[in-house]
């Protein structure tokens, strides 16, 4: 295999003899280490013919690694040098034309692609969300910023659009979505959930795709992560090596780890389709846009720049077909994303990112590389030179395909100079962050952290303690056995080193639907895209046009996750409206759920619209439910025409149910509904009216069945009766008939205690059962010993009873207590659970009512208790008095009875006020009109008055 | 075999760390035998990338960077405090490190609650008192003196078992390094003699038991001088076999056994470890765990026991019913609870197991049953 290249000898002249050397040895090394020379050989020689190739293709190859300061440097330089007129950029092609709004946003953000409405993928998968996220340390952000604003720079995204992200990805039907997303979920850090659910691409992806090579570089490298490894061994000694060795250095490590281990197969299947997907693209590009291919630039990974797919390269074969996208729509954004988001993603250590922009800003001071900004980039400090003014370089290019392997390699470990007053600074500050947070740490630790930093950095051969060895030699003397604040020491070192950065969308970036809702909730003067809660008063009555800032606000609160917009004072309820609220408000860290919310509509009540629509018409839409939908309609919309439809659904709704699980639950909704449209509206809303009617017979029908299904709670049959009961009137004028009911009624022969006393209550109502009779048969419960244990349940019932039958309540308070009184312990207080807890359940409605029922028939006074009868108790003796006063009002002249019977009261009261008349008797003929006739002026007066007008 | 029942590890692995001196040029701080990347190499064991001529083994098993800590630590003027559950190896890491610093492990206070500051200091020949009066040679210096003395490593075991009187001891003589002995007359002429300096070289490392928070707790001033490492409880079963594996073959070289532990019974004692710890870590109360900790020494204690067993009363072999009788013989130690909990283990866990799997399950689970029965 040696010396064997894939392309003709003719135009690798140059080349060839660069790399025998290298090729040379590593085939005595082969050789010398392994017993069968094949597979070691191949594998070393072929990385060398990998390097080979891809720095002969005329279109350059620029190969990056992700979050690496060495990329982005040698970007800048390289950019500066070269000028290319064409970018190439593996990243997702529809993701292009956002890349512009980039510079309205602080970074670090991540480009989304979402689809909530999908169309070819399995419905479980949805919502599909692709996210990119750019980093100001990152080599892609060096093209872009370089691309957009150099006049006539073409960038090209070449890699496949995010709709081919998941058709690859189920094609092989292994992982799904969800197990691809990042575990940023369940993080403890709420940073580090910011990009949601979404499965991340991200640009020049290298890493060791084998475990045990990862472990075995790790062991040998004496570091405890990838990161840190890279660092170390790559990042360090590519620091100011030349743009030949960066090249050929990132080639080699493409090819190690692709030769070495490539992964599991579906993964090298989908790298290699994405490879052959991004060439033809190139080549489609080259050949419409007619560039030269020497004035091009090709960003992608590492990893992919050692490809050996049959498509590599501007003369590869164009045998690829790209299959068309799914009919899925999908929607693009900006979000905000942090350092903490990017290292959940993608595996990260943590800290490692903001430890790679640290080393970028340190980079670029150190070797005064200006690097591309866009014009305008929210967050940046302003470029102090010119762009225009860095120096054109002219490249080299009879050098590149030079051999710059062999020097690096065989170069001892590249040792970075000891800046002790760095270390210093570090040393300082950690124990001066350290005692901020709790810890007991002095200027002793101080010197204790630097000494130790140095001594652990010596004895991990290198001259230059690293972060991660600044880190560990902090935590050593400064973390004891217990934390003492919310921070231990190896977060607060994390901070130190830039901490985490997080993201935030300019307005500008955002879409119509956020940058409505910061319109229109400008009135408030806040700075809503702060992160934090900021507390929001509204005075709708100084200001009444807050009024609309409150409806935004509840719309808000009724979309957006818990936290985002939460009502603090203030509520909205049918029929109300506040005259003050007050809001603690966090969209800011919440901005990545209003901007998912913008892809859904462009306002927020359409989009309010939608969901309600989508909830009363989705499958598993209740009446309930759709009855919500209509009070969230009136509430947040205050839309007749969105309410009147959904009520008309719910109708619909109604009519096909066949359970009375929700019962309850739309007995209590269109109770309110109908007192708000019975006071706010001048006639009923036809389709109340319907529904009343239909509730009415479907209610009727069911309710036999309820009363003997086991599965139908007491509760639920109380709620049953109660909309009966409750909308009866209406249902009856109409048009509906009470036979109906009393059919019903007469049908339902429950056997269990609970609807059994429900039954009887009901029959009460209906006049079917006298409270005598029941009363009689409470008795007769209590008497009987072989049914006072189930006595009880029948409370329960009687208990439930109050909701559609609250005039029980008399009769319910002396069941109670008698119980109490006569049931004997081993039953009594087993059962009081069950009464608290099903009064605690319907608090609201059941227990004033019997506290006030109580009141009235107890004493009030504990003294009064002792000579105390209850009511029940007393033998009803017809009531002489109550006797005599009937017939005396009955005889008597109505209503002036009592000054008759009697007469001092009047006297004196006469007396006081000085007039002396006389009784006269009362006259049993003249009624009501006696007074006009003695006094006629009055009326006379009255009738001229009336007469004039 | 040596007449010593258990050689401290500078006499058990003299040859290894001779060797190790021998080809050290790396510059070692003060007075130690070692460079620091030497003693790291003595206790994490060489590797083919290391270049040595010959193999060193792994003494200790945990994280590389524990252990760079903690040398780093001694190599500054601070005392090593080693900190974490019962049985994660802290003493004889700490063993380890004198051992190779110092080529001598055994200048050692045990901490208890009957440890007084003579322990620490010194105190009297009071023999040699009366017969001399009070001079240097009627003193009995600690073993903690005696490191100062020599510029070695001074190990003060279970710290926080001591009262805080004694602990507070150390603060001086880890901050000023020397200890005055104020009995003793300083004539003018001689004047440090009644004051021991510590040399060069001398540190201490003190080992403290998590479990014991709250007894004796450190006060901030002795916090201070100590750098905290804490050892964290071995759960990646790869290195737990390697720690048993390891120990276990010490043992057996210690006792003369000549018996082989099957690496299938290994499997079978690990992954017993491993759901009785999930049971424990589910439990409610603490009924319904068992009163051990599980640790890995607990584990390699019963690993012992099952071989000396095998050894002295069965037919030479290690068999899976042996295991399970000394694994429940010696981790029940409350009657009714703790065998009810392997009751439940055998007949939930290790009996559908032994249906599916087979192999040395069902030879296990009848030791098990047979213990229990004989137990209760």
């Amino acid at each position: 295999m040696s010396g064997s290249s894939t392309n003709g000898p003719g135009e690798n002249g140059p080349g060839e003899a660069s790399f025998t050397a290298l090729r040379g040895q590593l085939h005595e090394a082969a050789t010398a280490f392994a017993d069968g020379p094949d597979a070691l050989e191949g594998i070393l020689l072929g990385m060398v013919d990998d390097v080979d190739r891809a720095v002969r293709e005329p279109l350059e190859i620029f190969p990056v690694c992700h979050h690496s300061p060495a990329s982005a440097l040698a970007m800048a330089r390289r950019l500066r040098e070269k000028q290319p007129k064409v970018v190439y950029l593996e990243l997702c092609e529809d993701m292009a034309p956002l890349l512009g709004e980039l510079r309205n946003c602080r970074l670090p953000v991540a480009v989304q692609a979402f689809a909530s409405d999908i169309d070819g993928f399995p419905a479980e998968w949805a919502p599909l969300s692709v996210v990119a996220p750019v980093t100001e340390a990152s080599a892609e952000y060096q093209a872009i910023a370089y691309a957009l604003d150099t006049p006539g720079v073409e960038l090209v995204l070449v890699d496949r659009s995010s709709d081919h992200v998941f058709q690859w990805d189920g094609r092989h039907g292994e992982r799904t979505p969800q197990e691809a997303s990042g575990p940023a979920a369940g993080s403890a850090e709420p940073e580090a959930a910011l990009h949601g659910e979404a499965v991340g691409v991200e640009i020049g992806d290298l890493r060791p795709r084998f475990a045990e090579l990862e472990e075995h570089l790790l062991r040998h490298g004496k570091v405890r992560h990838w990161s840190e490894w890279w660092h170390q061994y790559v990042e360090v000694p590519l620091g100011d090596s030349d743009h030949a060795a960066y090249r050929q250095v990132m080639f080699l490590i493409g090819s190690l780890f692709r030769r070495l281990a490539p992964g599991d197969g579906d993964r090298v299947r989908v790298d290699e389709d994405r490879e052959r997907y991004m060439w033809t693209r190139i080549r489609e590009h080259l050949a419409s846009s007619g560039a030269d291919p020497e004035d091009c630039l090709y960003v992608c990974g590492a990893f992919h720049a050692a490809s050996r797919v049959e498509e590599f390269g501007v003369a590869g074969s164009g045998s690829y077909l790209i299959s068309p996208r799914s009919a899925t729509t999908w929607q693009h954004g900006l979000i905000p994303s942090s350092h903490a988001a990017i290292e959940a993603q993608f595996g990260l250590a943590s800290g490692s990112v903001s430890i790679a922009a640290t080393q970028w800003a340190k980079n670029l001071k150190r070797t005064r590389v200006q690097p591309f900004r866009l014009a305008g980039q929210d967050g940046a400090r302003k470029p102090r030179a010119s762009k225009r003014a860095a120096p054109a370089v002219p490249a080299a290019p009879e050098e590149a395909a030079a051999d710059r392997l062999s020097g690096f390699l065989r170069r001892p470990p590249v040792l970075d100079t000891l800046d002790e007053a760095e270390l210093l600074g570090w040393s300082v500050d950690i124990v001066r962050a350290a005692r901020r947070s709790g810890y007991l740490a002095s200027t002793a630790d101080a010197i204790a952290v630097f000494e130790t930093s140095i001594l652990l950095a010596g004895m991990r051969d290198r001259a230059k303690p690293t972060p991660y060895d600044f880190q560990d030699a902090a935590i050593t003397c400064i973390e004891k056995d217990a934390v003492p604040g919310r921070r231990d020491v190896r977060r607060l070192v994390e901070i130190m080193m830039g901490g985490d950065r997080i993201g935030r969308v300019g307005y500008d970036a955002l879409p119509p639907l956020a940058r409505d809702v910061h319109d229109r909730l400008a009135p408030l003067e806040l700075r809503l895209q702060q992160r934090g809660v900021q507390r929001a008063l509204l005075d709708m009555h100084s200001r009444p046009e807050l009024g609309a800032c409150s409806d935004v606000l509840w719309m808000l609160r009724r979309l957006m996750p818990h936290g985002a917009a939460r009502p603090i004072m203030g509520e909205r309820k049918l029929g109300e409206r506040s005259i003050q609220e007050s809001w603690d408000l966090a969209l800011g860290t919440h901005q990545r759920a209003l901007i998912e919310l913008g892809y859904e509509g462009v306002s927020i009540e359409q989009v309010l619209e939608q969901r309600l629509r989508r909830d009363a018409y989705g499958p598993r839409a209740t009446t309930a439910v759709v009855l919500a939908s209509v009070e969230d309609a009136t509430l947040y919309l205050r839309s007749r025409r969105l309410a009147d439809e959904l009520g008309h659904r719910a109708l619909e709704v109604l009519a096909a149910e066949r359970t009375v699980d929700g019962a309850p639950e739309v007995l209590r909704r269109v109770r309110g509904l109908l007192a708000y449209y019975r006071t706010g509206e001048p006639v009923l809303p036809p389709w109340v009216e319907s529904f009343v009617k239909a509730g009415y017979a479907h209610y009727c029908t069911l309710l036999p069945t309820a009363f003997t299904d086991e599965d139908v709670t007491a509760g639920q049959v109380a709620a049953m009766l109660g909309f009966l009961f409750s909308m009866e009137s209406l249902a009856l004028s109409l048009g509906c008939d009470r036979a109906q009911l009393e059919l019903a009624v007469a049908q339902s022969r429950p056997t269990d205690p609970e609807r059994t006393a429900l039954l009887w209550a009901a029959q009460v109502q209906l006049g079917a059962l006298s409270r005598a009779e029941l009363r009689e048969r409470c008795g007769e419960l209590l008497a009987n010993p072989m049914v006072v244990p189930a006595y009880p349940r029948y409370l329960s019932g009687f208990v439930h009873a109050l909701v559609p039958v609250p005039g029980l309540a008399d009769v319910v308070v002396e069941a109670v207590s008698n119980a109490f009184a006569r049931l004997p312990d081993p039953v009594l207080l087993p059962w009081l659970p069950t009464l608290i807890t099903t009064l605690r359940a319907g608090a609201a409605d059941l227990a004033p009512l019997l506290v006030r029922e109580a009141g009235r028939i107890f004493p009030a006074r504990l003294a009064a208790l002792d000579t105390w009868v209850p009511p029940w108790h007393e033998v009803p003796e017809p009531d002489a008095s109550a006797a005599g006063r009937a017939e005396a009002a009955d005889g008597g002249c109505r209503g002036a009875a009592l000054l008759f019977a009697h007469p001092g009261t009047l006297d004196v009261v006469a007396g006081l006020l000085g007039c002396d008349g006389t009784w006269a008797a009362p006259d049993a003929d003249a009624a009501g009109p006696a007074l006009s006739a003695r006094h006629p002026d009055t009326a006379t007066a009255w009738e001229s008055l009336l007469t004039s007008s | 075999m040596s007449d010593v029942l258990r050689a401290p590890a500078e006499a058990k692995y003299a040859e290894e760390l001779d060797w190790l001196e021998s080809i050290d040029d790396s510059p070692k701080p003060f007075s130690w035998r070692l460079s620091p990347k030497m003693v790291r190499l003595f206790i994490l064991g060489s590797e083919r990338a290391d270049g040595l001529d010959r193999e060193i083994s792994q003494k200790w098993f945990g994280d590389r960077s524990f252990v760079e800590r903690s040398i780093v630590t001694l190599a500054s003027d601070r005392g090593l405090l080693l900190i974490g559950d019962p049985g994660t190896g802290k003493s004889w890491l700490a063993e380890l490190l004198s051992a190779a610093i110092s080529r001598n492990s055994t200048l050692v206070v045990q901490g208890t609650a009957g440890t007084t500051e003579d322990h620490i200091k010194y105190s009297w020949n009071v023999s040699m008192v009366i017969a001399k009066g009070q001079s240097r040679e009627s003193m009995i210096p600690s073993p903690i003196m005696t490191a100062m003395e020599t510029g070695a490593i001074g190990r003060f075991e279970e710290l926080t078992r001591s009262t805080s009187d004694v602990q507070d001891a150390l603060i001086s003589i880890l901050s000023e390094k020397y200890i005055s002995v104020p009995e003793l007359q300083s004539d003018g002429t001689d004047a440090g003699d009644n004051i021991v300096f510590a040399k060069p070289g001398f540190s201490v490392i003190a080992t403290a038991n998590s479990r014991d928070r709250g007894v004796n707790d450190l006060s901030s001033a002795l916090k201070r001088r100590f750098n905290f490492v804490r050892i964290p409880v071995v759960t990646n079963k790869k290195s737990e076999a390697e720690i048993v594996r390891f120990r276990t073959e010490e043992l057996l070289r210690r006792h003369a056994i000549d018996l082989d532990v099957p690496p299938t019974l290994l499997d079978v004692l690990l992954q017993s470890f491993a759901d009785l710890r999930a049971s424990a870590a589910a439990a409610g109360s603490d009924d319904e765990k068992l009163e051990s900790a599980l640790s890995t020494a607990e584990q390699i204690g019963v690993l012992e026991d099952a071989v000396l067993h095998s050894n002295f009363f069965g037919e030479s072999t290690l068999t899976a019913r042996t295991l399970a009788s000394s694994l429940v013989g010696s981790l029940a130690r409350r009657d009714p609870e703790d065998l009810a909990i392997f009751n439940k283990y055998l007949h939930g866990v290790v009996e559908p197991r032994s249906k599916q799997e087979g192999g040395s399950w069902p030879e296990f689970l009848d030791g098990g049953r047979d213990t229990i029965a004989t137990l209760s």
